[in-house]
């Protein structure tokens, strides 16, 4: 049965796809994002008010001509909120993605570049904060390091680090092996050229498809941190800051909960169907595999470090 | 000979991460600006004698890697130290936030692990492309949405729009919510594995024999993947802190999550310090317990 069932998934299904340049629905995860971009950046114009006005005689009323999405428990305009909170969202979530990157990434390939020991003892280091969950470590570190944009931004970054790294170190490894890499070394390349010439352009596809992966993750992080209390400041709120906010008044204000809402899982599951699709394109052999690209690293580390060693 | 090395090599592992984890948690905790005495000052009004004594009184003037020494030489006895703010001994005040975060690990553990593997057998035993949509779909859906918004969405739809369940108490949605993202971590990974376990001889000779397909999938590729089905649950524990923690804030239970939070906001380091070590020090043993279990049953490994 499974055999016919296999053969029929092979052979009777449907043809792979036509590759269209422009599917339908990635057209339209880009649009969302780019209008959650647009949103952002075109806030003031997009709305007079402001989205830290308190308007204490006007709170939780649902949507007017003052207010087209209503006002949340403090009276403040939902509509100008979630305006300015793409803006710190999309900021926030950008710069912690920038810092795993420079981190992972950046300080992983000069490692990785520069021989044995220095990758050794990064990814010793690595190794030893990654036994403490993503949401826990930047927890920690913003209590460390004292609230504001700046901590949560580099608590992001380094809670996402050690996943950057880890997807770094493989793909380097798959491409420091191949001819052309042992090529160029033969001619006595040396290893900053080899870096750059040879290995970047040939790992670029998937750390970019890394970065549009991380950055949904980020997202999703920062407004956890909110909802905890540790996260952006009152001041310049994100989307998550504002789910947090009014989560203690779901059942009078439903409104000013759900516009938030909804507009962070659009575009979080925008931003992963697009890193889904470079995934496929962008990074044929883990894209064939098609699991969450953590869950592979770490497994090849659990399964196989006797075979590498061997 | 080997294995036992093996073996041993992952428990010294688990060792360092934890020690680092600890050392990492307390300095932390020790820099962070404003601590309990500025709060409490600020609160109660303490004068800067009043607060320079209390610093004494607690310990806070000495040396940070002298208070380290001290504090891990207490915690090894057992002794957690008092919390600054309700005066109760934090050892008391884990214990009891402990058996809710538990109850609510635990069922949310089982659930998301058995939903992951019921999805991925069925999928296996019948392929189909409703099965693996429902699988993407999960998958996406705990990468893109944040449990604490599936929980606030369940408390509007089921407790005040349907107004069938009660908004605060009962672990039910808890654990819904955490198992469903627990099992979109490990699900998709779980069907590759069970993919690849098809192709293995003996489910060959298994087919071959005219067993049903879902006696295949459960006696003949399920216990072939069985030490990857160990090694992915240990990648689910992540999600699982993550998803303690804000599920008790959203529904008050009190549970560790609630009580370190609360710990936070009011500086109450001890509490931090000794939550967070216990969260890291449990973490760091189900891994190290997984790996070496793995390196025991899989010869390959060791």
């Amino acid at each position: 049965m499974v055999i016919q069932a296999l053969a029929q998934e092979s052979g009777l299904g449907r043809a792979p796809s036509q590759r269209q340049l422009w599917p339908a629905g990635l057209v339209l995860t880009c649009a969302i994002v780019l209008l959650v971009v647009a949103a952002g950046l075109a806030a003031p114009w997009l709305t007079a008010n402001s989205p830290l006005d308190q308007d204490l005689l006007q709170i939780n009323k649902g949507p007017s001509v003052d207010f087209p999405l209503g006002t949340d428990h403090l009276g403040r305009d939902v509509f100008a909120r979630l305006l300015y909170g793409a803006r710190s969202t999309l900021g926030i979530s950008l710069a912690g993605t920038a810092i795993a990157f420079a981190i992972g990434a950046g300080l992983g390939l000069l490692a990785l570049t520069f021989g044995r020991w220095p990758a050794a003892v990064l990814f010793t280091l690595i190794d030893l904060v990654r036994a403490l969950p993503g949401t826990l470590l930047a927890l920690l570190l913003i209590v460390g390091l004292g609230t504001g944009p700046g901590p949560l931004i580099l608590a992001l970054g380094i809670s996402f680090a050690p996943l950057v790294a880890y997807v770094t170190r493989a793909t380097y490894q798959r491409e420091a092996a191949r001819d052309y890499v042992q090529a160029a070394a033969s001619f006595c390349g040396g290893r900053l050229h080899i870096l750059r010439r040879h290995i970047l352009p040939n790992i670029a596809g998937v750390l970019v498809t890394q970065a549009a992966i991380i950055l949904p993750r980020c997202i999703v992080t920062e407004s956890v941190l909110s909802f905890l209390g540790v996260g952006s400041s009152p001041d310049a709120p994100t989307w998550g800051r504002m789910i947090a906010d009014s989560s203690r008044f779901v059942e009078r204000a439903p409104h000013a909960i759900l516009v938030p809402l909804v507009s962070l899982v659009l575009l979080t599951l925008s931003l992963s169907a697009i890193g889904t699709y470079l995934r496929r394109h962008l990074d044929p052999v883990r894209g064939e595999t098609d699991g969450p690209p953590e869950d592979e690293t770490q497994l090849a580390d659990l399964a196989r470090p006797s075979l590498a060693s061997a | 000979m080997a294995r036992m090395i093996a073996v041993s090599a992952s428990l010294l592992r688990g060792l360092l991460q934890a020690a680092f984890i600890v050392m990492l948690t307390f300095f932390l905790c020790r820099v962070m600006p404003g601590d309990v005495v500025d709060v409490l000052g600020l609160e109660g009004g303490l004068t800067a004698e009043q607060q320079a004594e209390m610093r004494h009184s607690l310990g806070l003037d000495k040396p940070l890697p002298l208070q380290f020494v001290d504090w891990v030489g207490q915690a090894l006895t057992g002794d957690f130290g008092r919390s600054i703010r309700f005066d109760r001994p934090v050892g008391d005040m884990l214990g009891t936030a402990l058996p809710v975060t538990a109850q609510l690990a635990a069922l949310s553990f089982c659930f998301g692990v058995a939903l992951a593997l019921l999805l991925a057998i069925a999928a296996t035993a019948r392929p189909s492309r409703w099965l693996d949509a429902v699988i993407d779909f999960v998958n996406t859906w705990s990468i893109a949405v944040p449990t604490f918004c599936t929980g606030v969405a369940a408390i509007l739809i089921f407790s005040i729009w349907l107004g069938w369940l009660p908004v605060i108490g009962g672990l039910l949605v808890p654990v819904l919510v955490i198992g469903i993202d627990n099992a979109g971590q490990i699900v998709k990974s779980l069907r590759e594995e069970l993919r690849e376990a098809v192709m293995l001889p003996h489910v060959r000779t298994a087919r071959a024999k005219g067993l049903s397909p879902w006696r295949i999938a459960f006696a003949h590729v399920l216990p072939a993947a069985m030490p990857i089905v160990l090694a992915l649950s240990g990648l689910v524990l992540g999600g699982l802190v993550a998803g303690s923690l804000t599920m008790e804030v959203l529904f008050a239970l009190p549970g560790l999550g609630s009580l370190t939070l609360n710990a936070i906001h009011g500086r109450d380091y001890p509490i931090i310090l000794a939550a967070v070590t216990l969260i890291a020090v449990v973490l760091v043993a189900i891994n190290t317990i997984v790996d070496m279990l793995h390196r025991l049953i899989d010869p390959r490994l060791a």
